[in-house]
């Protein structure tokens, strides 16, 4: 039963007041071991928004995507998705409600195939054949290289096709927010623009991307607001247009 | 020394059948190992308590083939109880923990079978009693059903593993777990359901091999033993290899106590068990590591 329906006060009322993010990360803070590494990290990601997180290495960047997942639970803090508490909730709880986490390392199954790789998200109860037909479709369109190596094992594939890869299994589970934790590493270049598109693409269906990345201008281009994070905390917040303009705040948080 | 050609033919055919049954045991422990790391020691009591509910549930129905059935379920929702109880606490613990556990619960359970149906060992008749003449020997056929049987239920499981959702969410737990999860695989569900599975092929097993030798409260020991020679030689956690590395070890067995006794051709399997460790210790029927 989710909260919602518990409260007293006005049932009829959606949990999803106009105005309210898709996710909002308020204070969490997370541990690994003793050290502290998320240190009240918050943030607010909108419908089919495209939002940058930027800061230095080991700053908690992905722990901040790990802990949205599910994969690494906040010891206080909240997190709500669509208006719904998710913090807490195990890692396929998660994925199911819309969440999908694309990891750094992008984590293909080596050993099955490309196919096999995007129905471990597709296989769903309430997915119809037809409807997973079009998501495989899709996914096909956006990546013609996926298609032509269906039947290969992820592991066999080059580091961008399994980055499209990565991306297109996350899509297979029709999420609200896809968390991507640095796309572009390690891409060659004609692959870095590629993926920028997609970021785009994704968002003009409604999708909202979290997107952790080293490039920069990358970053600016793409997404509509910029988190930094600093020493496990967020220090400064603005959109993509002011810094394009200003960049001081890259100069001071990124020492670039 | 010269040894006859029937006898050598014999012997063949008797090292295929106990190493179809010892591929069943390995193939569901090494399927258990290759997903959760655990190495279960109660692998061997699953075998023995299946092969006892096939003895009661003969005695109530008469009929083996239900036993057989009845067996496996049974075990299967014992084995899901077994990881629900005892080791999914344990997750994320050292590995040492889960090998205390499992070999705490065999000892639970052989000694409750011990207590409950005593020392003496029960006897399962053959559903099937026809022999045929093989040189000097009027074989059995129920042996070949045996090999027969392990070969379907085998295949089986791979067929479950290689098509379907089912088998593609186990393999995937299989290769990365955290990321599984991520894609929504019930990743909990997955490991109790292999436990179970694994569990039931243990029963399976027992049943099948209880009209050959008796059923005890000792009978899982020696299998267990054998099933893990064979998963290290095999390669951990590569199902084909632990059927190539049963059939193989098995056939070594049947040759060799072609000049030495049964009970003696058991140190060819320690033999392979060690020159695999020095030589090839990521298993001999996996492809070479790069």
């Amino acid at each position: 039963m989710s909260v919602a329906e518990a409260a007293p006060a006005a049932p009829s009322v959606a949990p999803t007041v106009e105005g309210e993010p898709l996710l909002r990360v308020a204070g969490i803070h997370t541990y690994y071991g003793k050290s502290h590494i998320l240190d009240g990290v918050s943030l607010t990601v909108g419908r089919a928004e495209i939002v940058g997180l930027l800061g230095r290495n080991g700053v908690g960047k992905s722990t901040t995507l790990k802990a949205i997942a599910g994969i690494v639970h906040p010891r206080s803090g909240a997190i709500a998705f669509d208006g719904q508490p998710v913090a807490g909730l195990a890692p396929h709880t998660v994925a199911r409600l819309g969440i999908a986490y694309v990891p750094e390392e992008r984590r293909i199954f080596p050993y099955l195939t490309v196919l096999e790789n995007l129905r471990t998200g597709l296989d769903r109860r309430g997915v119809s054949k037809a409807r997973k037909a079009a998501l495989l479709d899709k996914a096909y369109a956006y990546f013609p290289r996926l298609a032509e190596r269906r039947a290969q094992f992820g592991g066999t594939l080059s580091g961008g096709e399994q980055q499209m890869l990565a991306i297109a299994r996350a899509m297979m589970l029709e999420p609200k927010v896809i968390l991507l934790d640095e796309p572009t590493e390690g891409l060659m270049p004609s692959m870095v623009s590629q993926i920028a598109q997609i970021v785009g693409a994704l968002s003009r269906e409604g999708v909202a991307v979290l997107l952790v990345e080293q490039n920069v201008p990358l970053t600016l281009e793409a997404c509509r607001r910029v988190y930094f994070i600093e020493k496990g905390v967020v220090r400064h917040h603005a959109l993509a247009a002011e810094l394009s303009l200003d960049h001081s705040a890259i100069h001071q948080y990124l020492g670039v | 020394m010269n040894i006859p050609f029937d006898q050598f033919l014999i012997q063949t055919i008797n090292g295929i059948v106990t190493g179809m049954i010892l591929a069943m045991v390995a193939s569901g422990l090494t399927l258990i190992f290759g997903i959760m790391d655990v190495v279960n020691f109660a692998h061997g009591e699953l075998f023995m308590l299946g092969a006892y509910v096939g003895v009661l549930t003969l005695a109530a129905t008469g009929n083996f083939w239900i036993a057989l059935i009845a067996a496996t379920l049974a075990i299967a929702v014992l084995g899901a109880v077994i990881y629900l109880t005892t080791l999914r606490p344990l997750i994320g613990r050292d590995p040492l923990t889960t090998i205390l556990a499992t070999f705490g619960v065999s000892l639970v359970l052989q000694n409750y079978a011990l207590w409950q149906f005593g020392p003496v060992a029960r006897k399962i008749e053959e559903p099937i009693t026809g022999h045929f003449s093989l040189f000097y020997l009027e074989y059995p056929y129920y042996r070949l059903a045996i090999a027969v049987l392990a070969v379907a239920i085998i295949g089986g499981l791979w067929l479950f593993l290689k098509h379907g959702t089912y088998g593609i969410w186990i393999r995937a737990t299989t290769q990365d777990r955290v990321m599984a999860q991520a894609m929504g695989i019930p990743v909990p569900w997955v490991l109790t359901a292999v436990f179970a599975i694994g569990a039931g092929m243990a029963a399976a097993s027992g049943v099948l091999f209880g009209p050959l030798v008796g059923v005890n409260s000792q009978m899982g020991t020696s299998w267990v033993l054998r099933a893990f020679i064979v998963v290290v030689v095999g390669g951990m956690g590569s199902i084909s290899g632990s059927i190539a590395a049963a059939i193989f070890i098995s056939l070594l067995e049947a040759y060799a106590s072609l000049w030495v006794s049964p009970a003696q051709a058991v140190i060819v399997s320690f033999v392979v068990l060690i020159l695999t460790l020095l030589f090839r210790p990521t298993g001999l029927f996996v492809p070479t590591p790069k």
